[in-house]
């Protein structure tokens, strides 16, 4: 470890001291759509005669020191109109661009996809780009177009199934995605259950998916992270942008607050009451909302501040015997600041809440629980010259956890109120990250993130025996909970139990030609936060519980390697890379663990760890009127819990055992079709190993009861998932740039009327008792159209 | 056109499982309801079988006996084949240890169980527009939970006109010392049936052990919020071949039970 550092101190001091060698200057500024000033993530500003350049950052700034010089720049970004021309550097200069939409400008419909060009040289891999644009156009269920269902089509990305919460990268559980909306965490990504996001995708700029070789500057979550930026709003003109489908509606306003200074974005989206009406014959309600909220304005030509909310709530009510309402809040304001043009920053301020709260009106319980955070990100991009560029930054997260207050509903209920003990934490990061483009051919990143956890003092904390809070019966072959021997309750200032640990991450890129690249990546990332789950996918009942004197924090190393190459002229791109990793402290549970208001949910956890490995395949043409990917996983995911000692069983006889994500092949298509300016058609197809499922392999009789008895966790498998979805796109007048312009979607989800299994359940017919097996499955064909406008 | 929307279905379909080698089967419970003398017990044992078989085959000419620490020995005989082992001479003592020891097979099979007492139920409840669908009759046993010790509870509600039987367990972590109630709702349920309820005292240990099994043979199993099965090992251990253990659990419990007529 120390000798990494070494050499990571050692080239980057080297750098700096070349860059004082010659006499360079800077060329920096923001680039934005022309109509509406929102700025543009990921431009490309090159240079080609001397073969260098950069990019934009999620803030649309961009700066490059290069020798003094005459030089032919291109500013491009697919979608929009490339912007050549020649810059004499001979002073510093700051340059701000305008880009026009390319659609717009065209007669003919062409290369309009927004789908991100293949970059051979960057060191960065395993990270997907999507925008709202392609996003929108994926066919979906009932019409609603999804970020989460989106990027489930990418390689290496599943789905527990139709209803499942959350989504699982290569082999990893849902709770190991670090979602990011403008840098705040979102704890629960799903309304309803999982059938839909909790993103309006009329809000969102853009999004990014990295599943290995993640910065440095990410931290807190093992498996991804899913950074997903909101539009600032229209700094131009008024607009309002919205749609009408069967499931929800939304609008979205945008405007200036002053003209090209500062700019207001409003927008939200409901879905309509009782949409389960048809499941069950009663009165009940299920609906979602969610506002988002941004307010942007550019002080002066170094600053800029911002402003966002969001605001999601899922209610779920039947008769008056059951109230579930749950979800997201988060309060953020940023800073931008030019220190110079060479060293951009960004100040994040973040308070973030989930809330949870469950009544159950004929048991008279109600059961209230959250997590809150406050949040401090204080992010460098130091831009030092056209081959070196620094990010360093720290991050402090203060947490408050409430895992429950139980109150009785009526008075003369029997439930006692009780307060489940809060818990508090406090997480810290430094780290600095360093992209260096060592010669044409080879470009590396490399970072280091320092990441510690304090779990702070709270009231009456369990003590245990030996520090054993679950014990092993040897007679009966089974894991029961400890009995605490006292309790312990301390100072909020005290400290129970501290982490800390050093991750390294490294990425290799080598050019092979002009077209195609090989690369390498390794990663190290800590978790310290655990989203307590024994169910087959998450469900909004879970609570987050901290790392402390029980639960250690979870550690991955990936490695993951890849060739990379554009085919006649970047028209096809192909991308290949595999991975490995492994999690070590995953976190199990004993057998029939009661999860929800636990106060000792130490009684109920065992240590374990996982690995995953496979090979993913993506095929892209990225131009012309027929686009789309093909993307291919082979994977295998896998969990073991031995015991503790010789004598001890673990979960699952000790033996590694499937994760309920495993799936062997994992195949999907996507394709669109440009018919005319008026309609474009979109297409996919989805292919799925079925979810590992743990099927009985007998049955006996107890107390008057049939039970169907299980041997081996996740050995069984349900049939494969697979899936055909139609959508076609009409825009009635095309050609309509101003007042009021619209477009139809019209959808076919699941077309040839597949009945997937989202499980399998093992019981006794009501009418003749004999056992059966009966499959639930979700959504057969669902036709579905939603309409659009903008003005 | 929101029936167009959720077209959610389940069906039953066939599925090809793989077949585990039988093994003992003890359902052991010395019940003791009050108001009665508890001599009558019986001891149940039979095999697992195949999961779709129709069939629970007996477990028979094995050796049962209960003993306690005071050297009262009860031998159980089986009835002609039936699996169902008999003592008419059984002396209950609340709060006393009973051994169990069964010799099948030439293997033995020993357990350890304390007789647990139990409140009675004081009265019952009846809804006509409750349960989880606001139609159902909803019926609530209520009992008084003693202060300060950990209780837990076994409640079986049985439809003795539908001949259908609802087992629930509950403990007392947020009712501690409180009047309160188990619940039960079903949509058989109709006026006139006569439903036995009958509240036993467990141990922590059952249970645990039955939480986890009513878990594994819900009727809305397959939902979301299902935990991820396992074979579930009970209080018996074979102490002549160990890896063969064997199902089910030996339970001692007092019973109070209310016969009720459904208005």
């Amino acid at each position: 470890m120390n000798k990494i550092l070494l050499w990571f101190l050692f080239t980057l001091l080297f750098n700096i001291i070349t860059i004082n060698a010659q006499e360079k200057y800077t060329l920096s500024g923001t680039i934005s759509e022309e109509k509406s000033n929102e700025t543009l993530i990921g431009v490309n500003i090159l240079f080609p005669e001397i073969q260098s350049g950069t990019t934009t950052n999620e803030y649309g700034f961009y700066s490059i020191t290069l020798p003094e010089g005459t030089y032919k720049t291109i500013v491009s970004y697919l979608g929009y109109t490339t912007i050549t021309e020649t810059i004499v550097l001979s002073e510093n200069i700051t340059k701000n661009y305008a880009l026009s939409d390319a659609t717009e400008n065209l007669d003919a419909v062409i290369i309009t996809e927004n789908i991100e060009k293949l970059d051979i040289q960057t060191p960065q891999m395993s990270v997907n780009k999507l925008t709202s644009t392609t996003i929108k156009q994926i066919p979906v269920v009932l019409g609603e177009a999804d970020i989460i269902k989106a990027i489930t089509l990418l390689p290496g990305v599943t789905t527990a199934g139709e209803g499942a919460s959350g989504f699982n990268v290569r082999g990893g559980a849902a709770d190991q995605n670090l979602i990011l909306l403008d840098e705040a965490i979102i704890y629960n990504s799903s309304h309803l259950f999982g059938f839909f996001s909790v993103f309006n995708p009329d809000a969102i700029k853009d999004l990014k998916l990295y599943k290995g070789g993640i910065p440095a500057r990410y931290g807190g979550r093992v498996a991804s992270v899913l950074d997903i930026y909101q539009k600032e709003g229209n700094s131009k003109a008024f607009k309002v942008n919205g749609g009408v489908g069967l499931v929800s509606s939304r609008l979205l306003l945008e405007g200036p607050l002053k003209k090209d200074k500062g700019s207001f974005l409003l927008g939200g989206r409901s879905s309509y009451a009782h949409l389960f009406l048809p499941l069950f014959d009663n009165d009940n309600i299920a609906y979602f909302y969610d506002l988002n909220t941004k307010l942007s304005y550019k002080v002066n030509d170094r600053n800029n501040i911002y402003l966002s909310g969001y605001f999601g709530r899922d209610v779920f009510r039947i008769d008056d015997t059951f109230e579930n309402v749950y979800g997201n809040a988060v309060l953020n304001f940023r800073w931008n600041h030019l220190f110079s043009d060479k060293l951009f920053s960004n100040l994040s301020l973040i308070y973030s809440d989930y809330y949870y709260d469950l009544k159950l009106n004929f048991v008279e319980f109600d059961w209230v629980s959250g997590i809150q955070n406050f949040n401090l990100k204080y992010d460098f991009k130091h831009y030092l010259n056209d081959k070196f560029k620094l990010q360093y930054g720290l991050n402090s997260i203060y947490y408050q956890f409430n895992p429950g207050d139980i109150k009785p509903t009526v008075e003369s209920s029997g439930i006692n109120p009780f307060k489940l003990t809060d818990k508090y934490a406090f997480e810290n990061a430094i780290y600095v990250d360093a992209e260096h483009k060592i010669s044409q051919k080879l470009n590396v990143s490399y970072g280091l993130r320092l990441s510690t956890f304090h779990r702070l003092g709270q009231d009456e904390l369990n003590v245990y025996e030996n520090d054993q809070a679950v014990v092993f019966n040897e007679d009966f072959k089974i894991y029961e909970k400890a009995r605490p021997i006292g309790t312990e309750t301390f100072k909020r200032s005290d400290v129970i139990a501290k982490f800390a640990n050093l991750e390294p991450r490294a990425s290799v890129a080598y050019q092979l030609n002009e077209t195609s690249s090989v690369k390498t990546s390794y990663n190290r990332m800590s978790q310290y936060l655990h989203l307590l789950s024994n169910t087959n996918s998450p469900t909004p009942l879970d609570v987050w519980t901290p790392s402390g004197k029980y639960v250690k924090p979870q550690l991955l190393d990936q490695f993951a390697i890849g060739y990379f190459k554009n085919l006649k002229n970047n028209y096809y791109s192909i991308e290949i890379e595999s991975f490995y990793k492994t999690v070590k402290n995953r976190i199990d549970y004993i057998d029939g663990a009661d999860l929800i208001a636990n106060n000792a949910i130490e009684q109920v956890i065992l240590n374990g760890k996982s690995r995953a490995y496979g090979a993913e395949l993506l095929f892209r043409k990225n131009e012309g009127r027929f686009q789309g990917w093909f993307a291919y996983t082979i994977s295998k995911a896998e969990q073991l819990t031995a015991g503790r000692t010789p004598q001890e069983l673990g979960i699952n006889n000790g033996n590694w055992y499937r994760t309920p994500f495993d799936k062997t092949h994992d195949i999907s298509l996507t394709c669109s079709y440009d018919l005319t300016n008026k309609w474009k058609f979109n297409a996919n197809f989805l292919y799925q190993t079925g979810q590992p499922a743990t099927f009985p392999n007998g049955q006996y009789e107890f107390n008057g009861v049939i039970i169907p008895s299980y041997s081996n966790r996740n050995a069984d498998r349900l049939p494969s998932y697979n899936r055909l979805d139609f959508s076609a796109t009409y825009t009635p007048k095309p050609t309509k740039t101003k007042g009021w312009q619209s477009y139809w979607v019209f959808g076919l989800y699941n077309a040839y009327n597949r009945r997937n299994a989202a499980s399998i359940s093992f019981g006794q017919n009501n009418v003749t008792g004999a056992n059966e097996a009966t499959r639930l499955s979700i959504f057969g064909i669902v036709p579905s159209v939603s309409y659009n406008f903008k003005l | 056109m929101l029936s167009l929307i959720f077209t959610s279905c389940e069906d039953v379909i066939q599925v090809d499982l793989e077949t585990a080698e039988p093994r003992l089967v003890i359902d052991a419970a010395l019940n003791w309801v009050q108001g009665t003398d508890g001599s009558s017990q019986f001891i149940k044992l039979s095999l697992s079988a195949p999961f779709f078989d129709s069939e629970i085959p007996p477990a028979s000419g094995a050796s049962v006996v209960v003993t306690d620490a005071f050297n009262n020995t009860f031998n159980f005989i089986e009835d002609a084949n039936t699996g169902i082992y008999r003592n008419n001479v059984f002396t209950p003592i609340l709060n006393r240890d009973y051994n169990l020891t069964i010799i099948y097979d030439n293997e033995t099979y020993i357990a350890t169980e304390r007789l647990m007492p139990v409140v009675p139920i004081e009265f019952v409840e009846q809804i006509n527009d409750g349960g989880f669908s606001g139609e159902e009759i909803e019926i609530k046993a209520y009992y008084t939970d003693p202060k300060d010790i950990e209780n837990y509870y076994l409640f079986e509600f049985i439809n003795t006109s539908h001949s259908i039987q609802s087992l629930e367990v509950y403990d007392d972590e947020f009712t501690d010392g409180n009047q309160i109630f188990a619940f039960y709702s079903d949509e058989e349920l109709e006026t006139g049936n006569e439903l036995i309820i009958r509240g036993l005292g467990i141990s922590e240990r059952f249970y645990e052990f039955m939480n986890i099994l009513l878990q594994q043979t819900d009727d809305n199993s397959g939902d979301p919020f299902e935990t991820q099965p396992a074979a579930v090992r009970g209080n018996c251990i074979n102490i002549t071949n160990p890896d063969n253990y064997p199902f089910g659990y030996f339970r001692a419990s007092e019973v109070s039970s209310f016969t009720y007529i459904v208005e």
